[in-house]
C-alpha cells in the first residue's frame, strides 16, 4: 500500500542519509590521515576498540554522550519550532554553576538539578523575550548571550566560587549531592539515565501533547499555525524554556555526575563546547529526540576513542580533532541543508 | 496549397522530474496573423506547452517548427531570436524602473562599461508605439501605474524584441472588465499589424470574444481545434471538462433568519500600511449565503483576516450573535462557532509537512474530544476522526498518516472544507473555496456550502470567481478599493452591471 511505503521511507530516509554521511566522513578522515603519514586502519581500529571494545570504553562513550544529548535536545526542540537556538553553550555554564551553588547550600542532588533547571529557564528567557517582543534574531542574541555567560561564569569560577583548597577548580559538589555511578571506577553516572529520560520526555512533548503539536505547527508554518488558533509567540517562548531546561540539566549533571572533579575546572575546560557539539549531534539525529540518543552516543564514542587513537596509533590529538571535525561536517550537511532551505524559504 | 503554419508543434511530450506527465503527445499549430486561443482547466498543460514554445522548458519528446523549419530552443533567448515571446501571468517588471528602462533591460549592451543609449532606445520604442497605435507612459516608475498599463509594458517589452508570435498567459486574470476590454483592443490592433497571438485562458467568454481559432487541452492532450465562429460556449465547456457541466446549483428559496455576523464601520490596514478596508458595514444572517465579489486585491483578504482574528482592526466592530468579537484571537472565535476556509490553502489552511490526521485537527486540537491526561493528544481518536472525514467527504488520500502535501490540490481543499464544516459552526467564512480545484470537487464544495445554508448556518463567501458568487449567494456585495460599490441580489442584476461595479462604477439607472 502506498501509505505504508511512504511512511516507511519517511522513517528510513533520514536514517540512511545520516549513515551515509558518517561513512563519507570516516572515508575522508581516512584520506586525510593517510596523506598525513598515519595508518588510517590502525587509527580507526584504535578508536573503535577504545570507544566500544570494552565495558570501560562503553562507560567512557556513554558518559561523554550524556551532556551532548541534552544540549542537542535544546537545539532540536527549537529547530522543530522554527528557531535556530544556539544558546545551549552559555546555558550549560550557568547550569553547572547553579548546581554547585545549590548543592553547596542544600547538599542534595535534587536541589542541584533544580538549580540547573532554574538556571536554564532564566538564561533562556532573554533570547526568547527579545525574539518575541523585539524581533531580535535568535542567532544574534544567543551568540551574544553565550559570550556574556562565558565571562560571567569565568569570573564566578575564578572569584566567588574558587576552591580554597585547590587552585585548579571551583568548590566541589558535596559527596551527598553527587549522582550515583552506574559502574564502579568509571565516569558513567545516573546522569546518562537522566539524559535518556530527557530525550524520551522531549519526544513525548513534541509528538504526543497539544503543546508539541503547537510547537511543530509553528515551526513548519507560522501563518498556518496562527490560522489554527495557535499563538506562535507562546510556542517560541515554550521551546526556548524547555530547551533551556535541557542545557541547564546538562551543566548540572556534568558537575554532579562526572568524576573525578565534581567541580568546574579553572579554565572551564570541562564544561566548554558541549553546547556547540549539541548542534552537530542534533543535526545528525535529524532533530529527533530518539535519533539524538543514537547520534549522541556516536559522538561520545568519537570523543572517548580519540584518546586511544593517540595512544595506540600515535595520531596526535590535533589530528584526531581534524578527523572528528570532518565526520561532524559530513554528517551535519544533510540536516543543515534542510534547515538552510527552510530558513531561505521563509 | 495550404499555407505553412507559423508555429507547428508535433508530438510534444513533457514529463516533469517528479514523474508528472504534463503533456502526452500534443500537436498544435498556429496560422500566421491569427489570435489563437488555448483553452483548458487548471493543470491541463496550457502553460507547460507555451513554456516549451517560448524556450523556458525543454520538451521530453517532440518537434517544433517555425515557418516550416525545425527549431530547438535552449533558452527564451533562442525563442526570441526566432520571433517568439511570452508575457507571463506574473509580471517581470522592475517596479522602481520606468517603462523605458524595463523594456530595454537586458538589451542595453553587453560590455561592463558600455553606455546605454537611452535616446536611441526611446526613439525606437516611440516608433514602435506609433506603429502599433498604443501608448504607455515611458518616464514613470511602473509601480505607480495601473495593472492594465503594466501589462501593456510587458507586451511592449516582448514586441521591442521584434517578436512575431506573442504568447499571453492568462492575461485577463488580474484585470477589471474595463481593462480587459482595453487589452482586447490592443490585441486586435496587433493582429492588424500582422502579429500572431496565442491567448491562454480558461474563461470561455473571453476566448469566444477575441480568438479566431481555439485549441482545447484536457489533461495533457489536445481535444480539438475549432474555428471560434463555429463554436459555442457550451461546446467549448464540454471539450474542456469532458462532460456537460452542471452550470446551476440546486438552491431552494429560503427565508433568512436572525443576523449572525454584524460588521460595523470596519477599517483595516493592508500589509503596506494603506487603508485596505474603508468603513465597511454589513450583516450575514442565519440561512443565508452572503457573497463578496470583486477583482482581487480590493481589500477582500484584509476584510476576511480581520473578521477571523488574523489581522488588526483599526476601527469599527465585529459582532457575532450579539457578542462583540472585535480583535479577539482565532482560538476564541473558533470556540464561539466561527469556521474559516482560508484563501491560501497551502500557506494558511494546511501545514503541508504534517499528516492528514494532524491537519484534520488544526484549529480544534485543544478540543476535549482529542485530548487526554497531561494535555496529551489521543492519536487513535484523531486518526479515526480523520478517517471519518476522508470517507464522509470522499477525500482521496493515501491514508491518515500520509503527509498532506501528497494530496492533490482539490483533495487538500476538500480536507479543509471537511475540517471546517465539521466544527459545526454558526458562521462559515469561505474565501476562494474552489480556487485551483478540479471540477468535481468544485461542485461538491459549492453544493456543501448551499447545504450549510439550508441548515440555517450563516455563510460569508468571498470569491474572485464571479460565476461562483452569482450562483451561490442570496445577497452579494461588490467590493472595490476597500468599499462595497453595492449590495444586490444576484437575480436582480445583469452581469454587465456587476462587471461595471467591479470596475468601481455604480450603475445608477
Amino acid at each position: 500500500m502506498k501509505a505504508d511505503r511512504s511512511m516507511i521511507s519517511s522513517f528510513i530516509k533520514p536514517i540512511m542519509e545520516s549513515l551515509i554521511a558518517v561513512a563519507i566522513g570516516v572515508l575522508i578522515g581516512a584520506i586525510v590521515l593517510k596523506f598525513s603519514g598515519y595508518s588510517p586502519i590502525k587509527a580507526y581500529v584504535a578508536l573503535v576498540k577504545g570507544a566500544v571494545g570494552s565495558a570501560y570504553g562503553w562507560s567512557m562513550t556513554l558518559s561523554a554522550a550524556t551532556p551532548i544529548i541534552l544540549t542537542a535536545l535544546t537545539f532540536a526542540i527549537s529547530a522543530r519550532t522554527g528557531i535556530f537556538n544556539i544558546g545551549a553553550e552559555g546555558t550549560v555554564y550557568f547550569g553547572a554553576i547553579a548546581a554547585i551553588v545549590f548543592t553547596n547550600m542544600f547538599a542534595n542532588p535534587i536541589w542541584g538539578l533544580i538549580g540547573g533547571i532554574m538556571a536554564g529557564i532564566l538564561w533562556a528567557l532573554p533570547a526568547a523575550l527579545l525574539k518575541v517582543y523585539r524581533g531580535v534574531h535568535e542567532v544574534i542574541s544567543t551568540i551574544m548571550l553565550n559570550w556574556i555567560a562565558f565571562f560571567t561564569a569565568l569570573y564566578l569560577v575564578l572569584g566567588p566560587l574558587a576552591n580554597p583548597n585547590d587552585p585548579n577548580k571551583t568548590l566541589e559538589v558535596p559527596a551527598s549531592a553527587r549522582l550515583p555511578l552506574l559502574m564502579r571506577g568509571s565516569e558513567l553516572s545516573l546522569a546518562f539515565i537522566i539524559a535518556i529520560a530527557a530525550a524520551i520526555i522531549t519526544y513525548y512533548i513534541l509528538w504526543h501533547t497539544v503543546l508539541g503539536f503547537e510547537l511543530r505547527a509553528s515551526g513548519y508554518n507560522e501563518r498556518a499555525a496562527r490560522y489554527g488558533g495557535i499563538n506562535p509567540k507562546k510556542a517560541i517562548i515554550w521551546s526556548f524554556l524547555i530547551g533551556g531546561i535541557m542545557s541547564g540539566i546538562a551543566g548540572a549533571t556534568e558537575v554532579m555526575g562526572r568524576p573525578p572533579s565534581y567541580a568546574i575546572s579553572q579554565g572551564m575546560a570541562n564544561i566548554y563546547g558541549y553546547g556547540f557539539d549539541g548542534i552537530g549531534v542534533s543535526l545528525v539525529g535529524r532533530n529527533h529526540p530518539i535519533g539524538i540518543i543514537f547520534s549522541g552516543i556516536f559522538f561520545g564514542a568519537l570523543k572517548a576513542g580519540a584518546t586511544y587513537m593517540q595512544i595506540d596509533a600515535g595520531v596526535p590529538l590535533e589530528m584526531v580533532k581534524v578527523v572528528q571535525g570532518i565526520i561532524v561536517v559530513a554528517v551535519a550537511v544533510p540536516g543543515l541543508w534542510d534547515l538552510v532551505k527552510k530558513v531561505v524559504r521563509r | 496549397m495550404e499555407e505553412v503554419p507559423i508555429i507547428e508543434m508535433k508530438g510534444i511530450v513533457k514529463i516533469y522530474p517528479d514523474g508528472t506527465k504534463a503533456l502526452k503527445g500534443v500537436d498544435f499549430s498556429v496560422k500566421k496573423g491569427e489570435i489563437h486561443g488555448l483553452l483548458g482547466e487548471n493543470g491541463a498543460g496550457k502553460t507547460t506547452l507555451m513554456k516549451i514554445l517560448s524556450g523556458m522548458l525543454p520538451p521530453t519528446e517532440g518537434k517544433i517548427y517555425v515557418n516550416g523549419r525545425e527549431v530547438r530552443f535552449k533558452s527564451p533567448a533562442d525563442a526570441l531570436a526566432n520571433g517568439i515571446g511570452m508575457v507571463h501571468q506574473h509580471f517581470t517588471l522592475v517596479e522602481v524602473f520606468d517603462a523605458l528602462h524595463n523594456i530595454i533591460l537586458g538589451m542595453e549592451g553587453h560590455g561592463l562599461f558600455s553606455k546605454i543609449d537611452v535616446d536611441k532606445a526611446r526613439a525606437k520604442l516611440q516608433k514602435l508605439m506609433d506603429e502599433l497605435n498604443f501608448q504607455v507612459p515611458l518616464e514613470v516608475p511602473v509601480e505607480t501605474l495601473p495593472v492594465g498599463v503594466q501589462q501593456r509594458i510587458e507586451i511592449l517589452k516582448v514586441l521591442y524584441r521584434n517578436v512575431d508570435v506573442l504568447i499571453l498567459d492568462e492575461p485577463t486574470a488580474v484585470l477589471t472588465p474595463i481593462e480587459v476590454k482595453e487589452l482586447f483592443d490592443v490585441l486586435r490592433k496587433l493582429k492588424e499589424q500582422g502579429k500572431t497571438i496565442i491567448f491562454i485562458s480558461h474563461k470561455l467568454r473571453e476566448v469566444m470574444e477575441i480568438t479566431d481559432r481555439v485549441t482545447v487541452l484536457r489533461k495533457g492532450e489536445v481535444i480539438g481545434t475549432v474555428n471560434t465562429n463555429e463554436a459555442t460556449p457550451q461546446l467549448l465547456a464540454r471539450m474542456m471538462v469532458g462532460r456537460d457541466v452542471v452550470l446551476r446549483i440546486q438552491k431552494p428559496p429560503k427565508e433568512p433568519g436572525e443576523p449572525i455576523l454584524r460588521v460595523e464601520n470596519l477599517w483595516v490596514k493592508g500589509d503596506r500600511g494603506e487603508d485596505a478596508v474603508k468603513g465597511l458595514s454589513f450583516e450575514v444572517r442565519a440561512g443565508e449565503i452572503f457573497g463578496i465579489a470583486g477583482v482581487e486585491g480590493n481589500g477582500q483578504t484584509e476584510l476576511i483576516e480581520a473578521i477571523t482574528g488574523l489581522r488588526k482592526i483599526e476601527k469599527g466592530r465585529v459582532i457575532l450573535n450579539g457578542k462583540d468579537i472585535t480583535g479577539r484571537p482565532p482560538k476564541e472565535l473558533y470556540n464561539l462557532g466561527v469556521a474559516h476556509i482560508p484563501e491560501d490553502r497551502t500557506h494558511m489552511g494546511l501545514i503541508l509537512d504534517m499528516t492528514v490526521a494532524e491537519n484534520s485537527i488544526l484549529g480544534l486540537h485543544w478540543n476535549a474530544k482529542f485530548t487526554g491526561a497531561l494535555n496529551s493528544i489521543k492519536w487513535n481518536t484523531v486518526k479515526a476522526y480523520a478517517q471519518e472525514l476522508i470517507e464522509k467527504f470522499e477525500i482521496v488520500a493515501p491514508g491518515v498518516d500520509a503527509p498532506v502535501k501528497s494530496l492533490s490540490g482539490g483533495n487538500q481543499q476538500k480536507l479543509i472544507v471537511a475540517r471546517e464544516v465539521s466544527k459545526n459552526p454558526e458562521l462559515i467564512v469561505a474565501s476562494q473555496p474552489t480556487r485551483g480545484v478540479d471540477v468535481a470537487s468544485t461542485e461538491y464544495i459549492r453544493n456543501y456550502l448551499v447545504k450549510l445554508r439550508n441548515e440555517n448556518k450563516a455563510v460569508l463567501l468571498v470569491s474572485a470567481d464571479l460565476d461562483e458568487v452569482l450562483q451561490l449567494s442570496d445577497r452579494m456585495a461588490i467590493m472595490y478599493e476597500g468599499q462595497f460599490v453595492g449590495i444586490v441580489k444576484p437575480e436582480e442584476v445583469t452581469e454587465e452591471q456587476i462587471g461595471l461595479m467591479m470596475g468601481g462604477i455604480k450603475d445608477e439607472s
